[in-house]
């Protein structure tokens, strides 16, 4: 109960941070950050979007930095994250919830799939250690997980898309798929799934490998994997009971620490497929200049993040019984 | 140099004790005024200069950090620590801090530990010497005569080599000569042989006894081990989950143990000497939960002499003569009465 | 209690074996080299291309030609001037905002480790917030926020965002370290905070810091590239990323330009994996069970003799030969070792770390892991050669045969599964799977070694160190099987909890008949319980006699010094000494006796040439020992024993002999405890 509570705790707190990342970073510019960003709009913006901008970072009532915090604060509680500048007048958290299933479906989804693939493939690995084809992995995994994702997407997208033209360039449905969840709109999302979920899958996969492969390898050279042997238990029995049900709970913390690295990578694949999610917005809010979208994802993205890890907390909970007497 | 200071221990009166504790207590983990585990439970005793006091206990009777609270490593809840009459205040800094470090040093028990490896002995040796900024003649001149007084000859093959060079019983000898390079007036040795193997503890036993004998240094020898108390100590104090039961002379406390936890720990032990016929214990449990003590005697859930009366609070230390005390309401003379004097020695 | 067997680690020498271990794995040597290459290409930039990488002064777009071998951008600047010249910004960013965020790491970790109380704890939380925050969002939104001034601004977001992995890494190596007893020697020896943190500490985590910056320095130049790749940063500079961002702007793709994506992203990707593997390598020296040990020993030969004579005999080893590969050559762990257990017997094996009995007790029951092996004779279990039997034969012939119990250790049991399952699989893996009698069984066992049945469905770690040694002894005991190897079963345990158990074990032992090889370093223990002792030193048994036997009449010097070297408990307190010296080096030849170093009555020109026997000193007692040997004359055997009687007067306690280094030698990296 005190270790959910902690949990608890330090996922209010980082989404307190992040919020509060969110106001320090655009007042560490030198100058008004609003005169600063109007310069660089140049003059392109008309007069109601100036407004917002100013209703969007506390700077209207022009009062002391700390009323400016609070009344931030309070709109962010109510879900207020002010009005998208590329977008005018759409709000922005309207922009976030257009891209929020696709990000969760492409980026949730495949993560989970990698995780899994990787753990299965570091098990083999790490169990079966000193053979060739075990051992060749790991240099591959180690490649696969230094390349930029953006950049095997691209590949992917020339050679599959481009010059073969077996999937679709861009997007993540034909312009008309047909009814919303038809045979044929699921058929419309796969195809334009396939590529992404593979660029990501294929450089997200080494990481999970390398982890599970490591502490596979530790729980082997345990004393009770050897009295386990020595009980004359037979390997099937070893491998799922011994050492997957203790190799996974470290790599299951390590599934949420590094979800916050992996899933920020990974939304960068939206951007090279077009992919309408969070990252695509994100890389448009970019380009366009558009501060308020661009916090507000980021916000969501750690959000989104915040509470895998709680899920994470709460399942390891399940699978450890040291935890549950809190002992750990 | 030498002589004197061991006539002088011989008195008492005019010469202040090396170490004298006090109502010394701690807890760890405590939060406010609840919980917490009382790793040291209202322990007092002194160690004359020039003696040898053997704490024995097995783990988790707190000997280990009764050690460290004396060393400064550990911040004592409660009681006082007195060093040559002088009392050790809480928060020690600066020269103050110095100073009460050139008194007291420590042996540790891991000798593979005790050392960095990265670091060659010259350099471990020469650290205490240059902070207490004690020079007499050439660094390595000085190193050199520590090395010789441990029996690490000739010096000057041991100083360059690192930790990993060595054999567990030189590196021990390593962490002798550290303790000795600040020359203490006290050595703490917390299990300094239990990570040796048998061939060559009484080779390091019998170093520290020569030290103790020509320099009168005065020393708290830590130990599970009944034999190698006896071997070692002047007196005996024995420790019983935080709790000190007895104390006195070595011989007296060994041979004729007065606490049922001293004898059940005497019957337990192995004795090489005692013939081939294992002695049979009869004592049930286990050590209990440092966090929730019994309310009176700790023993007394595992004593096969236990009263009701055991349970009212903890007992006082009972002399039992010869400068011998126990905690046990055995010795209470009234107790005594009713039972018909039935206590046996052993 | 703490253990008190020393720990035979391996003796590292530290800077040797780790640089020599570095560059004997193919991936390091890999990793070294593709960065070597991309430092030398970054270095000689000006040299292997006479363009500025901005200049646009060619043609877009142009293909491979002698001029421009990588052909143009569609901006007209030489794609490989870019790219020879784009390495020095990318390494620049990878090696700055990696040293940043590796002094931030280890400024954090250390300060936490070394201060403790508050401190740490708020800078765990710190780091706990900074690990699940997503990192490439957060520096998106920071870098956007300073758009244009060159690559520092990007360094500096980098480095200050990616600490917080490295930092939790080298916190809880810290606190591992600052428990370690050298730390508190230096705190009692007077040094200050400072010196401890960068003299004591810093050191000895140098290898984890390396492995943390190459970690920090991939994660840098993948953030770089990812944050150029969508313009955020300053993409007028020329960097891997960057060309890739331009070649995508340009759309260089469709223009049929693939190498102007292909080769910096493969670079890009070349670069991380030299990072990677070196941060791998590095952390496999500083944790060797990752490092992957093959054993290159010799196979083994079986023993020429057949099962000795004493066909009653439950277990026969003979003539055993085990060693372990180290890089300095095989260190034989046991040397041709025959002893047998008649049936219903209890044998004591004991002997000091390093003498290899738990090695034996490994290799008998075939648990042996490499880098060790058998490198020859036989063991018979009723019959059966043990070694020559097939895995699966084996599985079957475990437990129900025979049976082991390690040195008592906290990590015996699984944590996560509980003590029923544990007590039940054994048996099912033996084909009992009826629950009732399971159950039953359990409960008999429990009761047998006293431990009350509700613990059967605790987990481990609800049970005293005492508790489950019973519950290991109980799973023991499970298929009553017709011999159990104890390997020091109670070695970490209090005298007390230790006298019951031994207790318990010879009462189980009497009622069921069973045979026990009892293994510890403990001989005055041994000599209270067991039928027969065997003493072993440096590999081989020196002594076997019937345990009052070996009381009464030790015939072997080792027997004789060690017996003496324990105190007494009873009697007048007088000085006594240990044995000088050490056992000699197992990866060299011993030639003639292994103990004559510090015999005190030993025979130069006999012990020390002549290879060793094993004699007969009385009914069923024989030594290893040439006092024993009716071809050595009678007159050199009493000059030796006079001249010990002699010496015995002057014997210097603590005169150390022999200062020259024993190779470690342990059972398995994995075995319970330190102890061989």
């Amino acid at each position: 109960m005190l270790y959910l509570l902690r949990k608890l705790g330090i996922f209010v707190f980082t989404l307190w941070v992040a919020a509060t990342l969110n106001f320090i970073l655009p007042r560490l510019v030198p100058g008004d950050p609003v005169s600063v960003m109007l310069a660089k709009y140049q003059g392109r913006l008309d007069p109601s979007a100036v407004d917002a901008l100013k209703i969007a970072y506390g700077l209207n009532d022009l009062g002391s930095p700390v009323a400016q915090y609070f009344s931030y604060l309070g709109n962010l509680v109510r879900g207020d994250f002010g009005r998208s500048i590329s977008l005018f007048p759409t709000p922005v958290i309207d922009v976030v919830l257009r891209g929020l299933p696709y990000t969760l479906g492409l980026v949730g989804i495949t993560t989970i799939l990698s995780f899994l693939l990787g753990s299965a493939l570091g098990l083999y690995s790490g169990w079966r250690r000193g053979r060739a084809g075990a051992d060749a992995v790991v240099p591959a995994a180690l490649f696969l997980n230094s390349m930029p994702y953006f950049w095997f997407g691209l590949l992917l997208l020339y050679v599959f898309a481009f010059q073969l033209k077996w999937f679709p360039l861009s997007g993540a449905l034909d312009p008309f798929p047909g009814d919303a969840f038809s045979v044929g709109w699921w058929g419309s999302l796969a195809r334009h799934a396939v590529l992404p979920v593979l660029t990501i899958l294929v450089t997200s996969v080494g990481g999970w490998l390398i982890t599970m492969r490591n502490n596979v390898i530790s729980v082997a050279s345990e004393d009770y994997l050897a009295f386990a042997r020595a009980k004359g238990l037979s390997e099937r029995r070893i491998v799922n009971r011994y050492v997957l049900r203790n190799a996974l709970l470290p790599s299951f913390t390590a599934f949420g620490m590094s979800l916050g690295f992996v899933v920020g990578g990974s939304i960068l694949t939206e951007i090279v497929f077009s992919y309408p999610g969070l990252g695509y917005y994100l890389y448009q809010s970019v380009t366009n200049l558009d501060y308020p979208l661009m916090q507000a994802i980021f916000f969501f993205i750690a959000l989104a993040v915040l509470l895998a890890n709680l899920l994470v907390d709460l399942l390891n909970l399940i699978l450890d019984p040291r935890i549950r007497e809190g002992r750990v | 140099m030498i002589q004197p200071e061991a006539a002088i221990s011989t008195d008492p009166e005019a010469v202040p004790h090396t170490l004298e504790i006090v109502g010394l207590r701690k807890v760890f983990g405590a939060r406010g005024n609840a919980g917490g585990v009382v790793a040291v439970n209202d322990v007092s005793f002194s160690i004359a200069r020039g003696e040898v006091l053997g704490l024995v206990g097995e783990s988790g009777s707190g000997k280990s950090t009764i050690a460290r609270l004396i060393a400064h490593l550990h911040t004592p809840t409660a009681g006082e620590i007195r060093v040559n009459g002088q009392p050790v205040p809480a928060r020690l800094r600066g020269a103050a801090l110095r100073h009460f470090r050139r008194q007291v040093q420590m042996i540790f028990q891991d000798p593979y530990a005790s050392l960095n490896p990265l670091h060659p002995v010259r350099y471990t040796l020469s650290r205490p010497l240059k902070i207490h900024r004690l020079s007499r003649g050439t660094m390595d001149a000085q190193i050199g005569a520590l090395l010789e007084r441990v029996g690490l000859a000739p010096a000057s093959t041991y100083a360059s080599k690192r930790s990993f060079e060595l054999s567990g019983g030189q590196r021990q000898r390593v962490g002798i000569a550290r303790a000795l390079a600040a020359s203490p007036d006290l050595i703490l040795a917390d299990e300094p042989t239990s990570a040796l193997d048998v061939s060559i503890r009484l080779d390091v036993m019998n170093l520290m006894l020569d030290l103790k004998d020509q320099e009168g240094l005065s020393m708290l020898f830590i130990t599970h081990d009944l034999a190698g108390a006896r071997y070692m100590s002047d007196r005996v104090a024995v420790l019983y989950a935080g709790t000190l039961v007895e104390i006195g002379p070595a011989t007296e406390v060994i041979d004729r143990p007065q606490h049922p936890y001293t004898q059940l720990l005497k019957s337990a032990a192995p004795k090489p000497d005692a013939g081939l016929v294992p002695e049979e214990i009869a004592a049930r449990g286990e050590v209990p939960d440092l966090k929730a003590l019994p309310p009176g005697c700790p023993f007394e859930p595992r004593c096969p002499h236990a009263m009701p009366e055991c349970r009212s609070g903890l007992p006082q230390m009972y002399d039992v003569g010869h400068g011998h005390t126990a905690r046990c309401l055995l010795h209470d003379p009234a107790i005594r009465l009713n039972r018909g004097g039935a206590v046996g020695a052993g | 209690m703490t253990v008190i067997s020393a720990p035979t680690a391996p003796r590292r020498t530290w800077k040797n074996t780790a640089l020599g271990r570095f560059f004997s794995s193919p991936r390091s040597v890999l990793g070294a080299g593709l960065l070597t290459l991309f430092v030398l290409l970054a270095l000689l930039a000006p040299v292997l291309t006479p363009y500025r990488p901005n200049s646009m002064e060619f043609d877009a777009f142009m293909g491979f030609s002698a001029q421009h071998p990588l052909g143009t951008t569609a901006l007209g600047q030489d794609i490989f001037a870019q790219f020879v010249y784009g390495a020095r910004l990318t390494l620049l960013v990878g090696f700055v905002a990696g040293l940043i965020a590796t002094f931030l790491s280890v400024t954090f970790g250390l300060a936490a480790a070394y201060f403790g109380g508050r401190i740490d704890e708020a800078i765990n939380t710190l780091i706990n917030v900074f690990l699940v925050l997503p990192g490439l969002p957060l520096i998106i939104v920071a870098a956007a926020f300073i758009r244009g001034g060159g690559v520092w601004p990007v360094i500096l977001v980098i480095g200050l965002t990616g600490w917080a992995f490295g930092a939790r890494v080298l916190r809880s190596q810290a606190l591992a370290l600052r428990e370690r007893d050298f730390i508190a020697a230096a705190v009692v020896s007077g040094e200050g905070a400072l010196r401890i943190i960068f003299v004591e500490m810093l050191p000895n985590m140098a290898g984890l810091i390396a492995a943390n910056f190459f970690g920090a320095a991939l994660y840098a130049v993948l953030s770089e590239a990812a944050l150029s790749f969508i313009g955020v940063g300053d993409v007028s500079q020329v960097t891997w990323g960057t060309m890739l961002y331009w070649a995508q702007a340009k759309g260089a793709l469709l223009q049929g330009a693939w190498w102007w994506v292909a080769l910096p992203g493969l670079s890009i990707a070349l670069l991380g994996t030299s990072f990677a593997f070196l941060n791998f390598a590095v952390d496999e020296i500083s944790n060797p069970r990752l490092a992957g040990g093959r054993l290159n020993l010799p196979s083994r030969v079986p023993a020429a003799v057949a099962a000795p004579v004493a066909g009653d005999a439950l277990l026969s080893i003979t003539g055993l030969d085990v060693g372990y590969a180290a890089p300095t050559g095989v260190v034989r762990a046991v040397r041709d070792v025959t002893l047998d257990v008649q049936p219903g017997e209890l044998l004591g094996v004991a002997g000091e770390s390093g003498c290899g009995k738990s090695t034996l007790a490994f290799a008998a029951t075939r648990l042996l892991d490499p880098p060790g092996g058998v490198l020859g004779g036989s063991v018979r279990l009723a019959g059966r050669d043990l070694l020559a039997l097939s895995p699966e034969e084996l599985r079957r012939v475990r437990w129900k045969e025979f049976s082991i119990v390690f040195q008592a250790s906290m990590n015996v049991l699984n944590p996560v599964l509980t003590i029923r399952e544990q007590v039940y699989d054994a048996m099912q893996a033996h084909g009992v799977t009826d629950r009732d009698r399971l159950n039953t069984r359990a409960r008999e066992l429990f009761d047998l070694v006293g431990i009350q049945t509700s613990y059967l469905d605790a987990y481990p770690h609800q049970l005293s160190g005492g508790m489950k040694q019973r519950v290991v002894i109980a799973i023991a005991l499970a298929l009553e099987p017709k011999l159990i190897v104890m390997d020091e079963p109670t070695t970490a345990l209090d005298v007390v909890v230790q006298r019951q158990i031994l207790q318990e074990i010879n009462a189980v032992r009497k009622r069921l008949g069973i045979s026990i090889i009892f293994i510890t370093h403990d001989l005055s223990l041994l000599v209270e319980m067991s039928d027969r002792v065997a003493i072993m030193y440096a590999g081989e048994v020196v002594e076997l006699a019937p345990a009052h036997r070996l009381y009464a009449h030790p015939a072997h010097p080792y027997t004789q010094q060690l017996m003496n070297s324990f105190p007494p408990m009873t009697g007048p307190r007088t000085r006594r000494s240990g044995i000088p010296g050490r056992p000699p080096s197992l990866s060299a030849e011993i030639i003639g006796c292994p103990f004559f170093e510090r015999c005190n009555t030993r025979m130069p020109g006999v012990c020390d040439v002549q290879p060793l026997q094993t004699f007969p000193v009385a009914e069923n007692q024989t030594a290893a020992c040439f006092l024993y040997d009716p071809a050595v004359p009678a007159a050199v055997k009493e000059s030796a024993v006079k001249d010990s009687a002699d010496r015995a007067g002057v014997v210097r306690a603590g005169a150390v002999r022999d200062s020259q280094t024993v190779l470690a030698t342990r059972p398995r990296p994995s075995s319970p405890g330190g102890e061989s």
